[in-house]
């Protein structure tokens, strides 16, 4: 398969990205490729946007070397902005990740390989919005929000606003993710995260399920599925029940998972198998968290 | 064949003589070969996966810009198959399968290639497909190939006109129906194995030209170069002077680089664009399911015992599944059938092993040559039958097991240089049962398995292979060979071979292993775990002939009789008197200080060909003996169970083959590594899914067809040997390539049944089924 | 459509223009006849075409060569030679972790990608930085053991 003619243009400003897109508003930007070229050449690409189609653009705007996209570092108000052009190995690794919002470290190690977490984005992997995006569990769990730029000028997304269908978010067009911003309220959380998937490593999952805890006075559970529903899915009924229940209620919280869950048969398994798996991973996962999981050290 | 009594390279572990030019990435594959002004390749494959073909219209495609070359099946009806020749170069009446090729276009770039493919207009009419061997042996069943009775076939392959049959082989061995009436338990099952695919790293690609005298050059990417000569010969009706078949390094074979493959496309293009080089090559998808595939088998197994545990009749009953085209598969067919009792001897067999085409992709050889796929049937039968009569598994497969003086389903009676699988079996029990593994209270059901496994080259009784030995002017010893390295290790121990006959530094060896027809030594086939054998033996009988004019020319000058002399320190040396001359020398002829010159450039040809091979009996399938050597192994397994999920790990596997002399230790590990596991792979988690609405295969690319990975490997693989000498190997060795992914599955699937009771049929034994075999739920297939 | 990138290949600096759909692989193998990196699937999924970018182990087909204008590529080639190997080659060579050696310049670059991050990785954690290089014919046993060698 080869790829298709293609302009291959370089931003060094947001401001220029977004230029360059308005005269070419067929353009896509590009951070990692590492989904954007394999579709380009099977000719079908995530729709990313709404309104947006699946064909493969003739022309992509590099963004990761605008300056700031490339970090990771505080905000002001004590969350922790992820540039869209940091890498999912760049994440995985950061001192302030792994101290606190360690499931994000633990879902950005599940996603693909080695070399390709070298490239692939978390910016990106949420963009392309598929179902099974791993990074997409932590970022539900740990309510995260999307900042994007567009010619509107600057807005943030929280992330249970984002995914509305296969391949397709609630971006419009020639905005452009720059942060992924993880919440000072949710430093901390810990959890847990069950992936099924046909081999050890290197899969999208079958089925996947984290499920977390948000420390504080009133502690907040978070249960997100993947693999299971058109979008990555959080199972608000099953969270409410762990607050109010604790881990006693590990077998209902399963229960529930598994009745808001819509999975299909595919080459990876059928409906039938992933429902049953949806149960087991939730009960594990509440487990697991009541046995100490997430913690530094464990 | 003499055997030196200490040796001082066989058995070492040298380091491979082509190993540092593939770590330095100075190994050159046909891919990495810059040809000038090459035209690339684009092939307009059936989307059907059964249709007549009533029209090919190429005239936009040629007038497109870039091409420089098309073709159909107009141009080229020849006929190809190594052993059936039911498949032509493109389809010309009718499609087979989706991807069958139907024309092709060479362009100036690739994506030139790719737009002029899509102006071939090919007008289909899509005809009722098959897809299972049930349906393809009825009656009434749409005929994939309806001329089947007109195709030339071998003799000793048997395809039924009239039907979707190419192949049948009958083994009627003693008195299958009297011997089942007096067993005290008789137990019968059904297991399925799907197609699955080789997956070789390099996917297969081939570079041809034809010249303005008309001379035919094809660099490709290929286990077998004459193989691939003598068929684009037949094919084409060329002479085989006339066409040059070069192999570079290859990356990866596993059987489906044997036989031809891309070659006839490549030589047909290069034939409309003369003087020009022309590459075809497949991308990963294309590879899963439009070159080869392995064939899939459905297996019934009868096994009636007596009150001692002795299988007294065995019944076998296999539908292979063989795709579109079966010219290499029908030996498959054949070679499963003769082989159909195993490690085991039954002395009253009833078997059939019946090939059938259906419109999936086409079966040919893959490591094993359907050894792992009826292993899986009849390893699983084995401890099926042990669990029904209550016997410990190895204790049931010691008691039925051949050794010196049984009887293999052909009637074969092996003698004492064929091998040992009870010790084979003995070393992998000793093994497992030595790490007593103590519950680590996690949760995790444990269980261990075993099975066994053999194996002997399904291979034309006359298959030969031939070396060339020549010195350079310094005395450096080349190594002509045309087995090809395929990752194997054969040009490591040619070179050990040839180190050791003629007392050499292996460092003064060098070994040309990138063959060329036009001027190496001819070789059937690298195939059938054949060539450290074969080419082993060729070399150190090419060595005599060496050591004979060395001695002959050495003893003129010294004045002694050559029978006196001896190779040592690279010198020929008189052990009576010590006098000795240096070879360097000898070797290009030995000039006296008077000037003048004796003997001339030493050099050797010589080959190796199996004696006494007999066919078999068209009926029964005796024969005494069918093939040149049998290997003989097993393998246990430890697995551990998630019963919840159904995913396990496989944690330990023990595998102990009767290689007869282990040549090189390193590689030999190599080998049972990899083919470990490469069988974890078909059996854990490798199958070729088609969908039976259109035909296609859908999970045609490495992100839905997974293979293991370093994540998948067992903790603990352990490499045993046993060396029972073949009597005809070079220093008694016999070969083992493809014998270590044999018995994985079966092991595996042993194991779990050990663990938790579930008894699988069909593999590959995923999560997945696992889970439904102990919740009791039905495969939605 | 062309653009002119300047790119340090095994420290070697070339100007060259490339296509805007000529990926990295295609640029070292076709342009610069770097032949070890190598195309076995074309869609990041097999690890053959790996180098190091900027010293970092990426999938060379998944990168444009024009993303590389600025920047620094290390191939098998930019590593020893036959007099002088690096040791990963060595350790490769002395524990037969080369088969066919398709897959072996990417396998020994990210290696060495792994090494640079962690210098003592455990066999875990080799497994899994190796888990993106699919090997046909090792078994990936003596690979392991090779980079555990170098790792101690």
């Amino acid at each position: 398969m080869l790829l298709p003619d293609l302009s291959y243009l370089r931003a060094r400003t947001v401001e220029e990205a977004l230029a360059l897109h308005s005269e070419k508003p067929q353009a896509r930007f590009m951070a990692g490729g590492t989904d954007l070229l394999p579709q380009t050449r099977a000719g079908k690409c995530s729709p990313v946007h709404r309104g947006g189609g699946s064909l493969p653009p003739r022309t992509v705007i590099d963004v990761k070397y605008i300056p700031e996209l490339a970090e990771i570092r505080g905000t002001g108000d004590g969350s922790l902005a992820i540039g869209a052009a940091a890498s999912v190995a760049a994440v995985a690794g950061h001192p302030e990740v792994r101290r606190h919002y360690p499931v994000l470290a633990d879902c950005c190690l599940s996603l693909g390989s080695y070399p390709l977490r070298n490239r692939a984005t978390v910016a990106g992997n949420i963009c392309n919005a598929s179902p099974c995006a791993d990074t997409a569990a932590a970022l539900l769990a740990l309510d995260a929000r999307v900042a994007a730029v567009g010619p509107k000028g600057r807005r943030e997304i929280g992330i249970g606003d984002f995914f509305e269908n296969p391949g397709q978010t609630s971006l419009l067009a020639g905005e452009l993710v720059v942060d992924v911003i993880l919440p000072e309220k949710s430093r901390g959380a810990r959890g847990h995260y069950g992936r099924i998937a046909r081999r050890r490593a290197v899969d999208i999952s079958t089925v996947a399920v984290l499920v977390a805890c948000i420390a504080g006075r009133e502690p907040e559970h978070r249960v997100a599925l993947l693999s299971v529903a058109p979008t990555p899915l959080r199972v608000t009924g099953a969270e409410e029940l762990l607050d109010q229940k604790g881990p006693d209620a590990a077998a209902q919280a399963a229960e529930i998972s598994m009745s808001v869950c819509n999975p299909i048969d595919d080459v990876r398994g059928t409906a039938d198998y992933r429902r049953a798996m949806v149960g087991v991973l939730t009960e594990r996962g509440v487990s697991a968290l009541a046995a100490g999981a997430g913690r530094p050290g464990s | 064949m003499k055997t030196p009594k200490t040796p001082a390279v066989v058995g070492q572990d040298i380091q491979r003589v082509d190993g540092l030019s593939k770590v330095t990435g100075a190994s050159k594959y046909t891919g990495d070969l810059k040809f000038p002004r090459m035209l690339y390749a684009q092939v307009v494959r059936s989307p059907h996966p059964h249709a007549r073909v009533l029209n090919v219209n190429l005239d936009r495609a040629a007038r497109a810009p870039g091409v420089c070359a098309v073709a159909s099946g107009r141009d080229f009806p020849f006929h190809v198959g190594i052993y059936l020749k039911d498949q032509t170069v493109f389809a010309t009446d009718r499609v087979r399968y989706v991807g069958d090729p139907v024309a092709a276009v060479a362009a100036e770039t690739p994506a030139a290639a790719r737009e002029a493919a899509e102006l071939v207009e090919v007008e289909y009419e899509p005809l009722e497909a098959i897809y299972d061997v049930q349906q393809g042996i009825q009656p009434d069943a749409p005929r994939v190939h309806p001329d089947l009775g007109d195709y030339e076939c071998v003799p000793w392959i048997t395809p039924k006109e009239g039907t979707n049959i190419c192949n049948h082989l009958k083994v009627r061995k003693g008195d299958y129906q009297g011997a089942l009436k007096s067993c005290v338990e008789v137990v019968e099952n059904t297991f399925e194995v799907p197609q699955v695919q080789h997956v070789p790293m390099e996917p297969h690609i081939s570079v041809a030209r034809v010249d303005r005298a008309g001379k035919v050059e094809v660099h490709t990417s290929a286990q077998s170069p004459f193989t691939v000569r003598h068929l684009l010969c037949a094919c084409f009706n060329l002479s085989h002077g006339d066409v040059r078949v070069s192999v570079p390094t290859v990356g990866g074979g596993f059987g489906g680089k044997a036989g031809i493959n891309l070659e006839p496309i490549a030589v047909a293009l290069a034939m409309r664009a003369r003087g020009r080089w022309v590459r075809v090559m497949v991308d990963r998808s294309e590879e899963f399911y439009a070159v080869v595939v392995r064939q899939g088998l459905t297996a019934t197994l009868v096994t009636g015992v007596d009150r001692e545990g002795r299988v007294q009749a065995q019944k076998m009953h296999y539908l292979w599944n063989c795709g579109a085209y079966g010219g290499y598969g029908v030996n498959v067919v054949r070679a499963a059938g003769y082989t159909c009792g195993g490690a085991y001897e039954f002395p009253n067999v009833w078997g059939d092993s019946i090939g059938v085409y259906t419109n999936r992709p086409v079966g040919s050889a893959y490591r094993g040559f359907g050894m792992q796929e009826i292993h899986w049937a009849l390893e699983r039968q084995m401890d099926l039958v042990a669990g029904r009569i209550g016997m410990d598994p190895a204790e049931f497969r010691l008691k039925n097991c051949l050794g010196p003086g049984k009887q293999t389903v052909t009637g074969q009676v092996l003698d004492e240089h064929s091998g040992r699988v009870d010790l084979c079996i003995r070393k992998v029990e000793e093994r497992l049962r030595a790490d007593r593994r103590t519950d680590p209270g996690d949760g995790l059901i444990r269980g261990r398995g075993m099975a066994c496994a053999v194996k002997a080259p399904a291979m034309p009784n006359d298959a030969a292979s031939a070396v060339i030995l020549k010195f350079c002017e310094d005395a450096t010893l080349e190594v002509l060979i045309s087995g090809t390295d395929i990752g194997q290790g054969l040009q490591t121990v040619s070179a050990q071979f040839a180190a050791e006959a003629l007392d050499l530094p292996v460092e003064k060896v060098r070994v040309r292993g990138q063959p060329d027809t036009d001027l190496s030594p001819y070789d059937w086939q690298t195939v059938a775990s054949r060539q450290t054998w074969a080419t082993g033996n060729a070399i150190l009988r090419a060595a005599e002939k060496i050591k004979e004019q060395l001695f002959s020319v050495a003893a003129e000058v010294l004045g002694v009789d050559p029978g006196r002399l001896a190779l040592r320190d690279q010198a020929v040396v008189d052990p009576d008197t010590g006098r000795s001359i240096p070879l360097v020398r000898l070797v290009m002829g030995y000039q006296y200080e008077d000037g003048h010159a004796i003997g001339g450039p030493v050099a050797a040809h010589d080959s190796y060909l199996p004696e006494g091979l007999l066919f078999l009996d068209p009926e029964t399938s005796q024969s005494a003996k069918p093939v040149a050597k049998w290997t003989f192994g097993a393998q246990g397994v430890e697995v551990s169970l998630d019963p919840r999920t159904g995913q396990y790990k496989v944690d330990r596997v023990v595998a102990c083959y009767d290689v007869g002399r282990v040549i090189h230790p390193g590689l030999i590990r190599g080998q049972v590594y990899g083919g470990v596991v490469q069988g974890l792979g078909t059996g854990m988690m490798e199958e070729l899914k088609l969908d039976e609405k259109s035909g296609r295969v859908v999970n045609a690319s490495l992100m839905d067809y997974k293979i293991p990975t370093a994540s998948d490997v067992p903790g603990v693989m352990e490499a045993h040997f046993v060396e029972t000498p073949q009597a005809d190997g070079p220093f008694g060795a016999r070969g083992v390539g493809e014998h270590t992914m044999i018995p994985t599955p079966a092991a595996v699937a042993n194991a779990l049944g050990d663990a938790c009771g579930i008894q699988l049929k069909e593999m590959p034994i995923t999560a997945e089924r696992v889970w439904r075999a102990l919740n009791r739920r039905e495969d939605p297939k | 459509m062309k653009t002119d990138i300047q790119v340090r290949v095994n420290g070697v600096m070339e100007s060259r223009q490339v296509e805007g759909n000529q990926t990295l692989l295609s640029f070292l193998r076709d342009t610069l006849d770097l032949t070890g990196a190598k195309e076995g699937c074309n869609e990041g999924e097999c690890g053959a075409c790996v180098v190091l970018l900027d010293g970092v182990a990426v999938n060379s087909c998944l990168v444009l060569a024009a993303e590389v204008d600025g920047h620094s590529v290390t191939t098998i080639e930019g590593l020893g030679d036959g007099d002088d190997l690096h040791p990963l080659q060595q350790a490769f060579l002395k524990h037969h972790a080369v088969q066919c050696g398709f897959c072996t310049p990417g396998v020994i670059l990210t290696s060495i990608s792994l090494l640079e991050q962690n210098r003592n990785p455990s066999e875990q954690e080799i497994r899994e930085a190796l888990s993106g290089n699919l090997c046909r014919c090792t078994g990936y046993r003596q690979i392991i053991d090779a980079i555990r060698e170098v790792a101690k």
